[in-house]
Parts: structure tokens; sequence; C-alpha cells
């Protein structure tokens, strides 16, 4: 298995993934999802509802006690992301789920896997860590003023020391790109690759590696939800 | 570029997923998130009043049990002095009918002495009249054979005068 997702037709030039049809079922999903809830939604939730509620709910109460006044803006991201990932994540658990093997010009007999979980894409990754980056200083620019988001990385403050902090200050704006893409493909595709081993050597064996990445799924969902709070949160506070 | 290539970075597919996540979270803030969370705060707001109004009844309850405790202590307290009042009432009222009761047997017992004085000198008087009438007849009859006309008539006379003088005499005493 390659590390780039196959590419299993083009569409007037854009090359359509395995990543990309399991990111159109991870769409699916939440679309159905949400128009169900609206349809649906009542002062007496079912299951269902309360499971729905109980995710948005808690995001909200994290970040309220976070960020205060400033949950409106951030909580819609962080639950958004967390649901994307997870259920991008999740999706990828089914069993058979890179069995389904799809024949492209290119791929020999056996094919190619016709899904592939979209966080096993870097391009899903990164595109994810640009979005939250972006909105985390465009989030600091609107609470804070041009004027002191600037002052975060530019300042001549303490004889110049403050200039050093500045910029370790705008290194770390870029090192984001790479923590936040990296560390969630690397895990979701080092987690596709042990259960794509273990399937291979035994397929009982690979069970107790569903259950554990049944949990990393979760927990990177949570991390990569968490740490745009808290990025969200530092650049809109004034800078000292 | 060979690391980019290797990973398989496109623009394309970069793209795609940065339009596709920004309508992702476009759709689900206006289909999901705002339903959901005016729900809650809706529902919060229901619990917060009714938990208000349980407060307010429980204030009430408290209050209504205050107010029928000393309602209920008035009443008592109304009800000791009126049963204070009434045994006063009564104790006057026995009194005064014993009085009254004592003054009329009284009076009544005077009435039949009177009457008793008044029954007894009729009697008596009776009686006297009688005892003239049959010693009269005694003495006319125990006289008749031994005294001529006359004297029989100037003995039953005086003999007549002194039973009555006797007799007078014994109703005066």
């Amino acid at each position: 298995m390659q590390i780039a997702p196959d590419i299993l037709f083009t569409v007037a030039g854009f090359p359509v993934t395995n990543t990309v049809v399991a990111t159109i079922i991870t769409d699916i999903i939440l679309l159905i999802t949400a128009f169900v809830i609206k349809k649906a939604v009542s002062l007496k939730p079912g299951t269902f509802q309360n499971l729905i509620e109980m995710v948005i709910d808690y995001f909200h109460g994290m970040t309220e006690e976070t960020a205060g006044k400033k949950v409106s803006f951030i909580y819609p991201w962080v639950v958004t992301f967390f649901l994307f990932i997870a259920i991008s994540n999740l999706v990828a658990q089914i069993p058979g789920f890179e069995s389904i093997r799809f024949h492209t010009l290119t791929s020999g007999e056996e094919g190619v896997p016709l899904f592939r979980a979209a966080t096993s894409d870097l391009n899903t990754t990164l595109a994810f860590a640009v979005i939250s980056v972006v909105a985390t200083n465009f989030l600091g620019i609107r609470h804070i003023g041009i004027k002191a988001y600037i002052s975060k990385f530019i300042s001549f403050k303490m004889f110049g020391i403050m200039l050093f902090v500045g910029l370790l200050e705008f290194a770390n704006e870029f090192i984001k790109f790479l923590s936040f893409s990296f560390r969630l493909f690397g895990n979701i595709f080092a987690g596709e690759r042990v259960l794509a081993t273990m399937y291979g050597i035994f397929p009982l064996a690979a069970l107790p590696f569903i259950a554990l990445e049944f949990m990393v799924s979760i927990i990177q969902a949570i991390v990569f939800a968490m740490l745009t709070m808290a990025f969200m949160h530092i650049m809109s506070d004034k800078p000292h | 570029m060979e690391m980019i290539e290797k990973f398989g970075l496109e623009a394309h597919l970069f793209l795609f997923q940065v339009i596709n996540f920004l309508i992702i979270i476009g759709l689900l803030t206006k289909f999901l998130y705002k339903p959901i969370k005016n729900m809650l705060d809706e529902r919060k707001k229901k619990i917060d009043q009714s938990l208000l109004d349980a407060d307010n009844a429980k204030i009430a309850l408290e209050s209504a049990g205050e107010e029928r405790k000393k309602i209920l202590d008035e009443a008592k307290k109304d009800a000791d002095s009126l049963t204070d009042s009434i045994k006063v009432q009564m104790q006057e009222t026995k009194e005064k009918f014993t009085e009254a009761a004592k003054l009329s047997s009284q009076a009544i017992i005077e009435e039949a002495k009177q009457k008793a004085a008044v029954e007894f000198e009729s009697v008596s008087k009776q009686i006297g009249k009688m005892s003239i009438d049959i010693s009269g007849k005694i003495i006319s009859k125990v006289f008749s054979d031994l005294f001529s006309e006359d004297d029989k008539q100037k003995l039953l006379s005086l003999a007549l005068s002194k039973v009555e003088k006797v007799e007078y005499e014994k109703i005066a005493n």
C-alpha cells in the first residue's frame, strides 16, 4: 500500500481518489445526520438526538469554559473538526472497508481499494491544518485588532528580546501546519497499515487492533478539535 | 518535489478538501448546531423556570403552613377565651338561678305556712263549734230529766258560755 491515495478516475482533470470517495461518504453521513436532527429536533430527545446533543453540548461547554465570550465563533470549528475526523476515522474501521476493490486502467489485476480513510490522505489533513490555522489567525485579528495581532510577532520591547520571541511565534504558526497535518495523517495511516498487516497474518489477530484503532480514531479527533480550540483562544488574547 | 509526490500532495485534492470542509461547516452550523443549540437553550430555560416555580411553590407552601399555624393559634386563643367567658357566665347564671330558686322556695314555704295557719284556724273554729254543739247536746240530754225547763235553760246558758270561753282561750293560745 502506497502513502499517496489511489486515483480511481479523473473528472475534468480532477483526480477522484479513494480518499475523496471516503470524504464524500463522511459528508453524506454528516449531512443526513444534520437534516434528520433538524426535522426531528424536540425537547424530549430520542437516543440519536441525545448522542448528538451530548457531543455538541460537551464541546460548547468546554469551549465556553476556555474561551468565554468567543464561544459562538470557536465552537462550530471545534465540533466540525471533531465530527468530521471522528466519522471519517470510524467509517474506515468497518471491517472490509478497504477490501472492496476498484479496477482502473493503470491498476493491476488486484485493482485498488475503492475506499480509504479520508484522514489517511495528507491532502485532507493538511487542508484541515490550514483551515484551523487560518481560522485561528482570522479570529485573532478580529478580536484583538490588526495592530495587537502584528505586535505578537513583531515587537521591540525588552531590548529586542521580544523580537526574537515574535520570530519564534511566527515560526510556531508554520510548525502548526506540520504538527496538525502529520499527527493526524501519521496516526491514521499507521493504524491502517497495522490492521492490513494483521489481517494478512491472521484475521482474528486484528480484533484487538481494531479496538485500539477505534480508540485512536476518537482520540485523534478530540486532540485536533481541542488543539484548534486552545490555539484559537490563545490567539484571540491580547499580547502582554 | 519527490517528497510531495510520495505523499500524494495535489493542489486539486487539497482545494477540494478545503472547500468541502468549509461547505460542511456552513451546512452543519445552519442545520445541526443552531437547531440543537436553540433547543438546548430552550430546554435550559424551561428547566430554570421549572426550578424557579418549584422554589416559589416551596416558599408559598411554607408561608401557607405558617399562616395555617398562625390561624390555628389565633383560633385556639379565641376558643380558650370564649370558653373562659362562657364558664364565668355559666357560674354567674348558676348563682343567679340558685338565688332565685332559694327566694322562690322561701316564698312558697312562707305562703304554705300562712295557708296552713289559716287552715288550722278555720279547722279549730269548726272543731270548737262542733265541740260546743256536742257539749250542748250532752248537757241537754243529761240535765233534761234533773232540772226544770227554766233551770235547764240557765244552766245550759252558763255551761255554754264557759265552754265557749274555754274553747276561745284554747284557740287563742
